[in-house]
């Protein structure tokens, strides 16, 4: 079958998408690993305050020669427990600007098929190859990433939005909580997706990506065609 | 020694009437240069205080674990009948214990290390009063005192140093209280909270750090 340009323009803007999607998303896993040992930090620094607030220091004879020790210990726990929050909400900027960069990219895609939907051959849209899966999947996929980022961001923020002192108890199960919106979410979605399209990337049309949307030529599309 | 430093200058720097002028300037630079070195030495210690501080934690952080494991296995030898089982158990606990005594030498020379920092800081201290009573004499109720540096009153390098040899001084007192106590304590909450002092070092202000950053700044050791 062969392939018309509308369809071509699309899959180079699909070409030109997942590869942002691979290295945002290996940025996304390493933050939220950096939020995970930070998240452990703050726990810990709960568990302190919890046991220092569990102690009654005048029944320690040990620590009577040492005036406003309490209060003075409670201020450096809290103090480092900002500095820890601080870079929790320094990792979550960098969350945002992924869900960001992701969402700009699948939409220039988007962009990219409404300009040519009229002129698009639906049944090519639907035709998958033996190494392609077909556009319209490849669409849908790039929705439920960008939804899979979205949402998760915003779990993820609610719950660091939600961490005040008072609760110690709440920040002591942070980690697990975090960990619980990882699991709730399909973990693999994105590289799945990845997985799928490899072969597609990889595909000699590809290099057709380094030509323009404008007229293509012949030896470009029969290089596509299968 | 301060005080001699000051005896010492008094007869020689000569009657009133010799003018103030020569003597004061190399008595003033040497001053500036023993302030700016007293600045530089400060912040060498108070990293070596930190790493030992830091060493110290990993110390008392495994002697807390270690004693947690100790009370719960006693626990359970209470709790066991079976004299085969309590002899090993008796072995257990003998190594347990040689390991707690290995590593309570191992804070205890942490904390060695930690006093001869802080002996060190007060000696700082002391130097700097001494400058300010030189200058003090030199002066005498003149109030027109050219500052060693920018803007510092010498006095003020005496109050920085003083403060944070103080907080260090409180700060060893405490370290070594917990020293002392940690390895008997068998309260979770009171060893995790000795644990946490340790760390948190509460009588080193945050603003002890700005104060330091301030005399390097002031001396020169810092670019502006």
């Amino acid at each position: 079958m062969a392939q018309d340009q509308p369809l071509l323009a699309v899959q180079v803007a699909l070409r030109k998408c997942f590869p942002v999607v691979e290295e945002q998303q290996a940025l996304w896993q390493s933050t939220l690993q950096g939020c995970s040992s930070l998240l452990s930090s703050l726990s810990s620094l709960a568990e302190q305050l919890q046991a220092a607030q569990n102690l009654r220091f005048e029944d320690v004879p040990a620590l009577r020669p040492f005036p406003e020790l309490q209060e003075r210990l409670r201020r450096k726990q809290l103090e480092a427990g900002d500095i820890v929050l601080d870079k929790l909400a320094e990792r979550l900027a960098t969350l945002l600007k992924v869900r960001d960069t992701v969402s700009s990219h699948v939409e220039r895609v988007f962009q990219t098929y409404e300009q040519h939907s009229a002129a698009l051959d639906v049944d090519a849209v639907l035709q998958p190859s033996v190494v392609s899966p077909s556009v319209a999947d490849m669409l849908e996929w790039l929705q439920d990433i960008d939804r899979h980022y979205r949402r998760s961001y915003l779990k993820r923020k609610y719950l660091l939005s939600s961490i005040h002192w008072g609760d110690l108890a709440s920040i002591q199960a942070l980690p697990n909580a975090w960990d619980q919106i990882s699991e709730d979410e399909c973990q693999t979605l994105v590289s799945d997706i990845l997985v799928s399209v490899s072969f597609f990337l990889e595909e000699p049309g590809s290099c057709a990506v380094s030509g323009d949307l404008g007229p293509c030529s012949g030896a470009a599309l029969s290089a596509v065609s299968k | 020694m301060c005080e001699d430093l000051v005896k010492r200058v008094l007869p020689d720097s000569g009657a009133k009437t010799l003018g103030i002028a020569t003597p004061r300037k190399p008595v003033l630079s040497v001053s500036a240069r023993k302030i700016k070195d007293n600045a530089a030495d400060w912040h060498n210690l108070i990293l070596k205080w930190e790493s030992l501080s830091d060493a110290g934690f990993t110390t008392a952080s495994n002697i807390a674990n270690l004693k947690v494991s100790l009370l719960s296995k006693e626990k359970v030898e209470l709790e066991s009948s079976s004299p085969a089982s309590s002899e090993k158990e008796e072995k257990t606990s003998l190594d347990y214990s040689k390991e707690l005594e290995a590593l309570c030498e191992e804070l205890q020379a942490t904390l060695d290390g930690l006093t001869k920092i802080q002996m060190k800081m007060e000696k700082l201290s002391s130097t700097t009063k001494g400058i300010c009573e030189l200058e003090n004499y030199h002066y005498r109720e003149e109030s027109n005192r050219p500052p060693l540096f920018h803007t510092w009153p010498t006095a003020f390098f005496y109050e920085v140093s003083r403060r944070l040899s103080d907080a260090y001084k409180k700060e060893l007192l405490l370290k070594h209280t917990i020293g002392a106590e940690l390895a008997h304590t068998a309260d979770r909450n009171l060893s995790l909270t000795y644990l946490s002092m340790w760390l948190h070092q509460p009588y080193i202000d945050s603003d002890s750090k700005l104060q330091l950053e301030s005399m390097l700044l002031e001396t020169g050791h810092r670019a502006l």
